[in-house]
Parts: structure tokens; C-alpha cells; sequence
């Protein structure tokens, strides 16, 4: 009996010192999920978009359950060298609501006014950019979780009276089976506060820019 | 030293009886990874010598975590369905540029002759549009990314038999599927190919559901 005691407890020993050897683990790498159904299928091209917002309705009825507690947002590009962005914003209403009852700033590289070096390798792998391969910009995470009580609205102004943004193209979906739609408006649409109303003229209309709304 | 023996073997007997109580996990749920097909009109008939192409958008993939997919293709008619080969492309999102092909199977074979008047096939006969029959392909692994969109192809060999086959759809409730046919073999396109066109966005003949098992 001793010796059935002794064999225990070194078996015992064994599993412990296994039991934490595996628990040392790396820990698991996020899986990129979306967090509303984004753009599908094959894209268009929208360009000239000097001096004009894009907005972009992300409709809390959409929202995926997928607990995150950030939202990252992907923009598409069809044409163009560079494009400089005045501003990035995200508007939240109430479901339905066309009242603002938050502004969060969007940013880029740490900045709300990025130039995207669109001819740049590193920025888009796959030159030149096309309708057929479309260079897909993922800004900086937003640290908000998106509610299914509220709508938001991305809105994206690119700088007035540059040329650089005349030669800017858009991805303009060509099936309208996603949960993103959206508009667009000649003028600064990105300095609203809360109180203030979303703009109109969104018709239901696929975005243009906005592609994907994701967790990472 | 008697009373830490008794202990430590007290002890063992509890973790192999937790062990084996924490091994008894749960079976998997059958999970949608992305929106299926709903009501099915079975009106796609006469597919000979065709290829259906169904695009499956890594944008509309719903989340679920999955080592695995499976494809269900639905009939409403015919005796015999004697597919050509299936493959799974996969592009970019929104690229028409192939990455990869992945072979999809049915009974371990791309080529299989799938017996529609057999009730170990399709259990409910005659297959018709109120009792179609839903076919689960073999398992295909990787998980889908949702990085990257995907295209399953089949390519209906060009005899008798496949032109007294009907599709289960198209449906009237797309779900996030679009397809399209082409005359022709379109499953041995190699990567770095380039898709072919004519997607515009209607819902697909065969493919209805995707899932995790």
C-alpha cells in the first residue's frame, strides 16, 4: 500500500508540473471578424472627390453579435496616387435617430487627417489599383463597441481644391447585398456636433469607401 | 509523510475523475457560417456541359468559429446529377485574381455521380420542388476567412443524365449567396488565374447553405 501511495504521488506530481507546463501557452490569436455584413462581390469606381464628404450609415439592426470592444473601419480604393482626407469622424444616433448624440474621432496612422500614399507598396500591395484589385485601407481602431440600440455614420471629407483627390476613386459596390449604405455631399460634413442632424440624402444606396466594419 | 501519501493520492483519483468528466464536451451545433438560400423555386433546369459559380463574400461571414465547411447543393429533379469536378476558388475580397483552388469532394471523389433516385441519397422521392434533396459535400478544410472571398464551382459533365437535373433554386430570399452559370468548364483554372465574369448578383442554382459541419 505504501508503495501504491508512492506511485501516486509522484503521478500526481507529474501531472501537476504538466498541467502548468501546457497551461504556458501564447496566447490566442483574434480571429478578424465582421461586425456588420460588409460589401460583397465585385466593385465600381466613383472618383473626383475633392471637397466632398462620403457618408457612411453602419445601422445598429445590422450590428453582428460578436462581442468587441473595438470596431475598425476599412476604406476602398479604385484610382489614384494619393488621397488627403480633411477629416474622419463617427457619428452615433439613436436607432433610426438622425439626431448626434456623439462624435468620436476617426484617425489614420494616429492622425484624423491623413494623406494615403496610395501608390505606395506598403500601403497597397497590388499595383496599380482597379475595380479589380482595389487597395483596401484599414484605419486605427475605434475604442467603441457598437450597440444594436444605435446607428453610426462614418463620414469622410477629402480636402477642397486638390488635385490630388480629383484623381481619387471610390469602390462603389455593384450588389446592394450588405448592411452599409451611404451618400454624398459637396462640402464639410465633418465638423457636426452632437445635438446637431445627420445630413440628407441617404436613399439606401451601397457607400462609397466604406467596405468592411470589423473587430480588428 | 503516511498522511501526505494518502493526500496526494486522494488527489489523483480526483483529477482523473475531473479529467474524465471535462472530456465529455458537448457535440458541435450545426452553425450557418454565412446566410443560406430561403424559399426555392427549383425553376434551373437542363445543366449539361454547364459550370455554376456561387460567390461566398468573406464580408458576410457571420463570425462563427469553425475547423471546417460544408457545402449543400439542392436538387428538385433527375435520377442521376454526374458532376464534372468541384473546386472552392479563393480571391481577395472583391479581387478576381484566383489565390488558391481547393479541391471540394462528394463520397472522397471531385467527379461523383450522384444517384437522386436512390431514398440513401435523398430519402424523401420523387425529388421534386416541395421535397428537394439536400446533399452535404464532404467537409473542406480550412476554415473561410474573412479576408477572402470564395467561389465553389461545379461543373456538370455534358451526357444525358445532367440535362434531366433541376436545381433546387433559384431562391426568392437570397440570403449573402450570388451566382451565376457559364457553358463550359470553369473548375480548372489554376491560381494566379482570372475569375470568370458575369456574377451580377442574382441568388444561386445549387449551392444553399453553408455551414460549419
Amino acid at each position: 500500500m505504501k508503495t501504491f501511495h508512492k506511485f501516486a504521488t509522484l503521478t500526481l506530481m507529474i501531472i501537476a508540473v504538466s498541467a502548468y507546463g501546457f497551461s504556458q501557452k501564447a496566447p490566442a490569436k483574434t480571429t478578424p471578424l465582421n461586425l456588420v455584413r460588409g460589401i460583397v462581390g465585385p466593385v465600381g469606381s466613383n472618383t473626383s472627390w475633392s471637397g466632398y464628404s462620403a457618408l457612411s450609415q453602419i445601422s445598429g439592426g445590422g450590428v453582428i453579435p460578436i462581442a468587441s470592444s473595438s470596431t475598425v473601419f476599412y476604406l476602398g480604393f479604385t484610382a489614384g496616387a494619393t488621397a488627403d482626407i480633411n477629416n474622419l469622424v463617427l457619428y452615433t444616433t439613436a436607432r433610426r435617430g438622425l439626431t448626434i448624440t456623439a462624435v468620436t474621432p476617426v484617425k489614420l496612422g494616429g492622425v484624423s487627417n491623413p494623406s494615403i500614399n496610395l501608390a505606395s507598396t506598403a500601403v497597397c500591395p497590388v499595383q496599380p489599383l482597379s475595380v479589380n484589385n482595389p487597395c483596401i485601407v484599414r484605419l486605427d481602431p475605434v475604442t467603441l463597441s457598437l450597440s444594436a440600440l444605435n446607428d453610426y455614420y462614418l463620414v469622410v471629407y477629402f480636402t477642397a481644391n486638390d488635385p490630388n483627390n480629383s484623381a481619387i476613386g471610390a469602390t462603389q459596390p455593384s450588389f446592394g447585398q450588405s448592411s452599409l449604405n451611404g451618400w454624398f455631399i459637396n462640402g464639410d460634413e465633418s465638423r457636426l456636433t452632437a445635438g446637431q442632424s445627420i445630413p440628407s440624402g441617404n436613399n439606401g444606396a451601397p457607400p462609397d469607401f466604406l467596405m468592411y466594419v470589423m473587430n480588428q | 509523510m503516511k498522511t501526505f501519501y494518502k493526500f496526494a493520492t486522494s488527489a489523483l483519483i480526483t483529477c482523473i475523475l475531473a479529467a474524465g468528466a471535462l472530456a465529455q464536451t458537448p457535440l458541435t451545433t450545426l452553425s450557418n457560417l454565412t446566410e443560406g438560400e430561403g424559399t426555392i423555386t427549383g425553376t434551373g433546369s437542363v445543366w449539361n456541359g454547364y459550370s455554376e459559380l456561387v460567390l461566398i463574400p468573406g464580408a458576410s461571414l457571420l463570425g462563427v468559429k469553425s475547423a471546417t465547411t460544408s457545402f449543400y447543393i439542392g436538387f428538385t429533379g433527375g435520377t442521376t446529377a454526374d458532376i464534372g469536378n468541384m473546386v472552392l476558388y479563393k480571391t481577395a475580397r472583391s479581387g478576381n485574381t484566383i489565390l488558391s483552388v481547393s479541391k471540394v469532394k462528394f463520397g472522397g471523389v471531385s467527379n461523383p455521380s450522384i444517384n437522386l433516385a436512390s431514398t440513401a441519397v435523398c430519402p424523401v422521392q420523387p425529388v421534386s420542388v416541395a421535397n428537394p434533396c439536400i446533399i452535404r459535400l464532404d467537409p473542406v478544410k480550412p476554415a473561410l476567412s474573412t479576408l477572402n472571398d470564395y467561389y465553389l464551382v461545379l461543373f456538370f459533365t455534358n451526357d444525358g443524365n445532367n440535362s434531366h437535373v433541376n436545381a433546387a433554386g433559384p431562391s426568392t430570399l437570397q440570403g449573402a449567396l450570388s451566382g451565376w452559370y457559364i457553358q463550359g468548364d470553369e473548375t480548372r483554372i489554376k491560381a494566379k488565374g482570372t475569375l470568370p465574369g458575369g456574377n451580377n448578383d442574382q441568388p444561386p442554382y445549387f449551392l444553399l447553405y453553408v455551414t460549419n459541419q
